[in-house]
C-alpha cells in the first residue's frame, strides 16, 4: 500500500475507533455545547414544560488549560410542582382501586401544567428544582434537584418519593444505574439530592451503541448526548420528553 | 416509513431486541395497536423476563417516555416496517 492510502486507512480506522473505544463520557466542553442545544429543542419542541435557563458560573484561575477557561455553568428548571393530585380528597374512606394505577407512569405532565394543577385544601403542594451540573470526576452530565414547600420548608427524601415514585430505591433498576444520593450542590454548596452518576457512562454507551444500526460518528453521539441521557434520567423524576426532540425526520 | 392511515385502526409491528447479558425472548416480535401507550411494550417485557428493572430504548438512542404512543415512536424510529425496541437488564455493556 502506499503512504498516501495508509493515511487514508489509518485515518478510518481512528474515526471507526473513537465510537467503539468510546467510554460513554463528554468532555465539559461538550457538555456545555450540548446543553445549551438541549434548552433550545426543549423550548421549542416541549412546551408542556416551562424552559430551562443556562446559569454560568465563571471560574477563574492560574492554570491556563483550555478546559477551565471554557465558561463552566449548569441548566436550571425551578419552581416545577411536584404534586399529584390528592387521592384523600377524592374519598377519606375508600380504598384506592388497585387496578387504576398499575399500568401506565404517573402523568407527569398533567401534574406540572399549571392550567391543570389541583388544588385542595389539605394537600399543600410541593415543588422542585432541577439542575443539570457536569461531573467532572465521572466527566458526565449529572441532575440534581431539591423539593420543598410552599413555605419553603425542605422535602425529604421519603416525602420526595411519594410525589416521584420512580425515584424510590424500589423502583430503579436493582442495577442501581441510577440511584439517589444526598450531596453539596458543587455550585451552590447546599445539600441536594441528586442522581448518582456512576452509572451513567454505561447507559449512554448502551443508548448509542447497543442498537443493532450502523455505529453512528462520535461526533454526532456527542451533538446528541445531552439529549439521549436526558430521555433515560429525566423519567424518573417525572420530567419527559417528546420522541419528536430527538428525531428530525 | 407507516402509511398514513386512521390511528384506531394500525397496528405496529414491534421487535424486541435483547442487548448486553439479557435474556433472549422466546417470542420477539408482536404487533401492538398504535394508540396503545409504550408503557404495555414496558409491561410486557417485565411480565415476559420476569423481572422489574429493565432499560429500554429504541435504535436512536432514546429512552422513550412511558406515555408515548407506540404509532408516535414507529413514525420517528420505526424502519422497514417495524420498531425495534432494545432491552438490557444490566448495565455491563459488551
Amino acid at each position: 500500500m502506499c503512504l498516501a492510502t495508509l493515511e487514508v486507512f489509518w485515518t478510518v480506522i481512528e474515526v471507526m475507533m473513537d465510537v467503539c473505544n468510546w467510554d460513554g463520557t463528554v468532555s465539559a466542553k461538550d457538555f456545555r455545547i450540548g446543553a445549551l442545544s438541549f434548552a433550545q429543542k426543549w423550548e421549542s419542541l416541549n412546551s408542556a414544560f416551562p424552559p430551562w435557563s443556562w446559569v454560568p458560573c465563571p471560574k477563574h484561575s492560574w492554570l491556563a488549560s483550555h478546559e477551565l477557561l471554557q465558561e463552566e455553568g449548569y441548566l436550571s428548571l425551578e419552581n416545577i410542582c411536584i404534586s399529584r393530585p390528592n387521592e384523600e380528597d377524592i374519598d377519606q374512606n375508600s380504598q384506592t382501586d388497585p387496578g387504576e394505577e398499575e399500568t401506565s407512569c404517573s402523568e407527569k405532565e398533567d401534574d406540572i401544567d399549571d392550567a391543570t394543577l389541583v388544588q385542595s385544601n389539605h394537600h399543600e403542594l410541593h415543588y422542585c428544582d432541577f439542575h443539570v451540573v457536569y461531573s467532572y470526576t465521572f466527566r458526565v452530565p449529572v441532575l440534581y434537584l431539591r423539593a420543598y414547600c410552599s413555605d419553603g420548608r425542605p422535602l425529604l427524601l421519603d416525602e420526595i418519593e411519594k410525589e416521584l415514585p420512580a425515584c424510590s430505591s424500589k423502583e430503579l433498576p436493582e442495577t442501581k444505574w441510577a440511584f439517589i444520593t444526598q450531596e453539596e450542590h458543587p455550585y451552590l454548596k447546599r445539600p441536594w439530592y441528586k442522581l448518582h452518576p456512576c452509572g451513567t457512562s454505561e447507559f449512554m454507551k448502551l443508548l448509542f451503541l447497543g442498537g443493532d444500526t450502523a455505529q453512528p460518528k462520535l461526533e454526532v453521539v456527542l451533538e446528541l448526548y445531552l439529549l439521549s441521557w436526558f430521555s433515560a434520567v429525566g423519567q424518573v423524576v417525572g420530567l419527559t420528553i417528546p420522541c419528536k426532540m430527538l428525531n428530525d425526520r | 416509513m407507516a402509511a398514513e392511515s386512521p390511528t384506531s385502526v394500525r397496528k405496529v409491528v414491534v421487535h424486541l431486541r435483547a442487548t448486553g447479558d439479557a435474556p433472549i425472548l422466546k417470542q420477539a416480535k408482536f404487533k401492538i395497536p398504535g394508540t396503545d401507550k409504550f408503557a404495555k411494550v414496558i409491561d410486557f417485557l417485565r411480565r415476559q423476563l420476569h423481572r422489574d428493572t429493565l432499560f429500554v430504548y429504541v435504535n436512536s438512542a432514546f429512552s422513550p417516555n412511558p406515555d408515548e404512543l407506540v404509532i408516535d415512536l414507529y413514525n420517528n424510529f420505526g424502519f422497514d416496517g417495524k420498531l425495534v425496541v432494545n432491552y438490557a437488564c444490566s448495565m455491563a455493556w459488551g
